[in-house]
């Protein structure tokens, strides 16, 4: 593209420069010719420039006179390319329609792509802004999760940032607002949070370090987001100065974010922390950190520093040996999870567009055969080889402006099909829409169209043998066998291509399915689950007895409830949402092992009947139960997972264990072994897990499911009804496990669907391509196939001949893209799951769904050459 | 005497041009200068439109050109006919001639009555 504007741009240079020499040659000239006269140089140099009427006035007009001449012959080309293809309406339809659709499906999925990745974040200087995370040497790779004093040391010895913050949460909180409980997504910032976002308040004043609270002392200032102060005060100002109660600590709203600020994720409230308060250990990590780079810090210095920080600290502290630190594009961390999947669907999406053009290629190669003479003829009468190409160049050019202009208009429809399709957590997905990026992608594609699938026929036909084209005279010449080669060498590249689609999406469904079969360990079918959040003061002991309390009695009252057939809780319910981070597990009597080689597992904190409510077997041992109280020795389970890794043959009941960080924790002594369970994604091995009865610590907020035979809705109304008359200030929020089961699967299950869909166009395309060559060829063959009839040739051995010609393009087409798509396989891998990416299955899959496309595309052909005529072919030669 | 010079009339500076140089390649300074010898100086050519219609011919193809060493050892441009130069001066001289034969016709015809 740049190079053609450039041979554009030195083209008119060069014009202008020759221009300027002639205009000063004829100056030259008239001067000297002036002084022989007998004037004085000056004045020569005067009347020499009035009689030419002024040196820039010439350039001007002569100027004109080549624009003038370019806009009357574009206007006569395109005048002439209208004519010509609304004269055969039936090709401009087709072709339009391929290409509109095409296009269409290329500018949806790009202005998504253009959206979540690669417009830059909407905040202040975002390209400076990083994630600063955790490396671990041991398994080299980066993790978000860091400890506080990781990040203080961070802070005070880096000189790259003009801001470095802490936050965690963002989570479902509960907080009461007036007389009611709702839940919000509250976050714990640091002091310099909303700095390094560049952000300020819309109402009142953001978090400022005076905000935050000394070590034991709770917070007492709030921000909220924007969205939030208009739902539940009405406006950001009437928000100012209002209460909420945020677990049981009470505090004022000082500050209301910009319309739009919800970082973290989709934060509502935004509460000051010290990153000490909640973890002073090391191998504790519960924060995340972002930064913003000073100006002149650029990321590989920043990325250098910190890793020297990191490596500092993994010298002088035990725990933080295997640890250092690493900077991230904070762009490239959020969008991270999408991105490999949304250039696949790119890549997809252009594959087709490719074959599209490959169509109408072929479509046009066919057109210009059919012109042969119309082109010669106008070769004939002086037309350039240059001219009678750019006038095939505008034709094509028209098509793909005209389909381009319809599919941009298509597209702005089907950008929200694909976003209404994609998982629910990408994010900023929902501000996809057409703008001046998309545009410009949109006549890019057009114009590249117009150059894939214009220039070779163009190329082609503009090589005509002259008198040969005219001496044959009919509409069918000779463009003949270049053509046919040229014809034909797009047919195998459109199955090749559609091969390697339609082996892609094999894969997809296959692992798809298998996905959906995977054995997760538990049921999902008939679980209700409801959200709940008891907010308590965590450092009231009478207060978290009391929350206990309340989750036994809401239990026992729902397990009493007809239709349920058990019921439990569990403080954090995994599914689709980030696994808990794994703890270091000390067993007695074992040496501890050094930080980074000790045995790991989650921890989870359950009721009775958890188990059983999931349907998640018990391999030996008991279920917790109503004896296992506060006063009775610490009991724990564990899953197959770490039974097997850290107690192997032996068996683990009665070993006692002890994990987190608290080695003054009383120790658990395991009383039964479960099943696995995967909960985050099926395509992960289940992690080893302990499971510590809720009602022996102080326990947490829970979870509660039931397993009923009841309507879910039904069931949601009772319990919502049980919990408010046990606690009015318990928010509740209801989902079911399958629904939860299924948005864990959003990722695979929107590659599939769009590839899926993808393919399938291919293949039709294909088919259309392998059908329009053969119908062309039969028609050229005509003569030839009457004059084997007439000679006694019967139809079964007509047939066979254009099948086989069909064929014989398909099998090439076939293996080039077999060829292809195994080579591609690989790079899939990360996207499949228990299928290999040589899935024997879906390529002998690919290979019968296209076969049979073309088969049936090459029959109707077949069918119409065994038809033909002899007498009437020959009488009319 | 200036006065004595007529304007060329519109549209047929292009035709003065071919014919000028169907005689021999010029630059454009010697088209200027043919043009005024051979019309005895009653012609008055306005420079300023010479340059616009040797480049507008140019573009139809009726000339040529290329840069060559003029008279005085400069490089000049030199504008040259091409056939189709040439058949279009042919064109224009025959419509010119019944033009004026007409229009001489005419005159004639009022000078009788």
């Amino acid at each position: 593209m740049t190079k053609l504007l450039n041979l554009f741009r030195r083209r008119r240079d060069r014009l202008e420069r020759d221009l300027d020499r002639e205009l000063r040659y004829h100056i030259d000239r008239r001067v000297e010719d002036l002084i022989k006269d007998g004037l004085g140089e000056p004045e020569a140099q005067r009347r020499a420039s009035i009689e030419l009427g002024g040196v820039p006035q010439v350039q001007e007009a002569v100027r004109d006179t080549w624009i003038w001449r370019w806009l009357d012959e574009l206007l006569r080309d395109v005048r002439f390319a209208m004519r010509s293809l609304t004269r055969s309406w039936g090709f401009t339809a087709g072709a339009g329609t391929v290409l509109a659709l095409t296009i269409s499906a290329n500018v949806a999925i790009f202005s998504v792509v253009n959206t979540v990745l690669l417009q830059p974040l909407a905040y202040p200087d975002a390209e400076r802004l990083v994630s600063v995370e955790t490396w671990w040497t041991n398994t080299g790779r980066a993790s978000q999760d860091v400890s506080g004093p990781d990040f203080l040391d961070w802070q005070a010895e880096n000189d790259v940032f003009e801001q470095l913050a802490a936050y965690f949460g963002g989570n479902e909180t509960p907080v009461i607002v007036g007389d009611r409980a709702v839940f919000a997504n509250s976050g714990y910032v640091s002091a310099g949070f909303f700095a390094v976002f560049g952000q300020s308040a819309s109402a009142g004043r953001l978090l400022t370090q005076d905000d935050v609270p000394a070590e034991p002392a709770p917070a007492t200032a709030a921000v909220v987001a924007h969205h939030w102060a208009a739902t539940h005060f009405g406006s950001d100002r009437d928000a100012i100065g209002k209460l909420i109660t945020v677990y049981g600590d009470t505090m004022e709203i000082v500050g209301v974010a910009t319309p739009g600020f919800r970082y973290p994720g989709s934060t509502d409230v935004w509460l000051p922390m010290r990153p000490t308060n909640h973890a002073p250990n090391r191998s504790d990590h519960p924060y995340q950190s972002v930064g913003k780079l000073k100006e002149e810090a650029d990321l590989t210095r920043a990325q250098a520093q910190m890793r020297a920080i990191g490596d500092a600290l993994a010298g002088q502290y035990p725990e933080n040996r295997f640890k250092t630190a690493t900077v991230i594009p904070l762009q490239q961390r959020l969008t991270g999870s999408l991105e490999a999947t949304l250039w696949v669907l790119m890549s997809a999406v252009g594959v087709v567009w490719l074959i599209g053009c490959a169509n109408i290629a072929n479509l046009l190669l066919a057109r210009a055969a059919g012109r042969t003479r119309e082109i010669a003829l106008r070769a004939a009468l002086g037309a350039g080889r240059v001219r009678v190409m750019r006038q095939l160049l505008t034709e094509s050019c028209v098509l793909a402006g005209g389909a381009g202009l319809a599919g941009l208009l298509l597209a702005s429809l089907l950008v929200q099909e694909v976003v209404a399709l994609s998982p629910a957590n990408v994010p900023r997905i929902d501000d996809a829409r057409i703008d001046t990026t998309v545009l410009g992608f949109a006549l890019g594609l057009s114009l590249v169209s117009t150059a894939l699938f214009g220039l070779v026929p163009a190329l082609h036909a503009s090589r005509l043998d002259l008198s040969n084209a005219l001496k044959q005279g009919g509409s069918k010449a000779t463009a003949s066998r270049a053509g046919a080669r040229l014809r034909s060498v797009l047919v195998v590249a459109e199955v090749a291509l559609s091969v390697i689609l339609l082996a892609t999406a094999g894969l997809l469904v296959r692992s798809f399915l298998a996905l959906q079969q995977v054995d997760l360990g538990f049921t999902t079918d008939r679980v209700l689950v409801a959200y709940t959040e008891y907010a308590v003061r965590d450092d009231v002991t009478e207060d978290l007895w009391t929350r206990s309390r309340f989750y036994a009695d809401v239990l026992d009252r729902l397990r009493n409830v007809p239709g349920v057939s058990a019921a439990s809780g569990v403080a954090y319910l995994g599914m689709g949402r980030e696994p808990r981070s794994p703890r270091d597990v000390y067993i007695q009597g074992r040496p501890e092992g050094r930080p980074g080689e000790r045995p790991q597992a989650e921890y989870h904190a359950i009721t009775a009947d958890y188990f059983k409510t999931l349907e998640i077997p018990v391999r030996a041992g008991r279920d917790f139960d109503p004896t296992d109280t506060p006063e009775r020795p610490r009991v724990a389970i564990v899953n197959e997972t770490l039974a097997r890794t850290a107690f192997p043959r032996e068996s683990p009941i009665g070993r006692r264990i002890q994990t987190g960080t608290n080695r003054k924790a009383a120790w658990m002594e395991i009383v039964g072994v479960v099943g696995d369970t995967r909960w985050q994604d099926p395509s992960q091995p289940a992690r080893a897990v302990i499971y510590a009865a809720s009602t022996q610590g102080a326990g947490n907020s829970l979870s509660i499911l039931a397993r009923t035979s009841l309507d879910s809705q039904a069931l949601a109304g009772t319990l919502r009804t049980l919990l408010h008359d046990a606690n009015p200030t318990v928010p509740v929020k209801f989902e079911t496990m399958d629904e939860l089961f299924d948005s864990a699967l959003a990722y695979p299950r929107f590659r599939t669907q769009v590839i899926g869909l993808f393919a399938s166009v291919a293949v039709v395309l294909a088919a259309v391509g392998i059908f329009s060559v053969l119908a062309y060829l039969v028609g050229q063959r005509t003569r030839e196939l009457a004059v084997r009839r007439a000679l006694g040739a019967r139809t079964v051995d007509v047939i066979p001949l254009i099948i086989g010609q069909g064929l014989r393009l398909v099998a090439i087409g076939l293996v080039l893209g077999l060829a292809g798509a195994l080579t591609l396989a690989r790079l899939m891998t990360g996207f499949l799951f228990e299928i290999s990416p040589w899935d024997v299955g879906t390529y002998l899959g690919t290979i019968a769904v296209l076969g049979g496309a073309a088969l049936l595309a090459t029959l109707v052909p077949a069918i119409r050459a065994a038809a033909i005529a002899p007498l009437v072919v020959l009488q009319q030669e | 005497m200036p006065s004595a010079r007529f304007p060329i009339p519109q549209g047929t500076l292009d035709m003065l041009v071919l014919h000028v140089l169907s005689l021999e390649a010029a630059h454009g300074y010697a088209v200027a200068q043919r043009v005024q010898q051979i019309s005895r100086e009653t012609v008055r050519v306005n420079q300023g439109s010479l340059y616009p219609a040797l480049h507008r011919l140019e573009q139809k193809r009726w000339l040529k050109s290329e840069w060559r060493r003029s008279e005085t050892g400069r490089d000049a441009k030199f504008y040259a006919l091409t056939r189709a130069g040439r058949q279009q001066l042919a064109r224009e001289k025959a419509s010119w001639d019944q033009l004026s034969a007409a229009v001489r016709l005419i005159f004639n015809e009022g000078a009788k009555a």
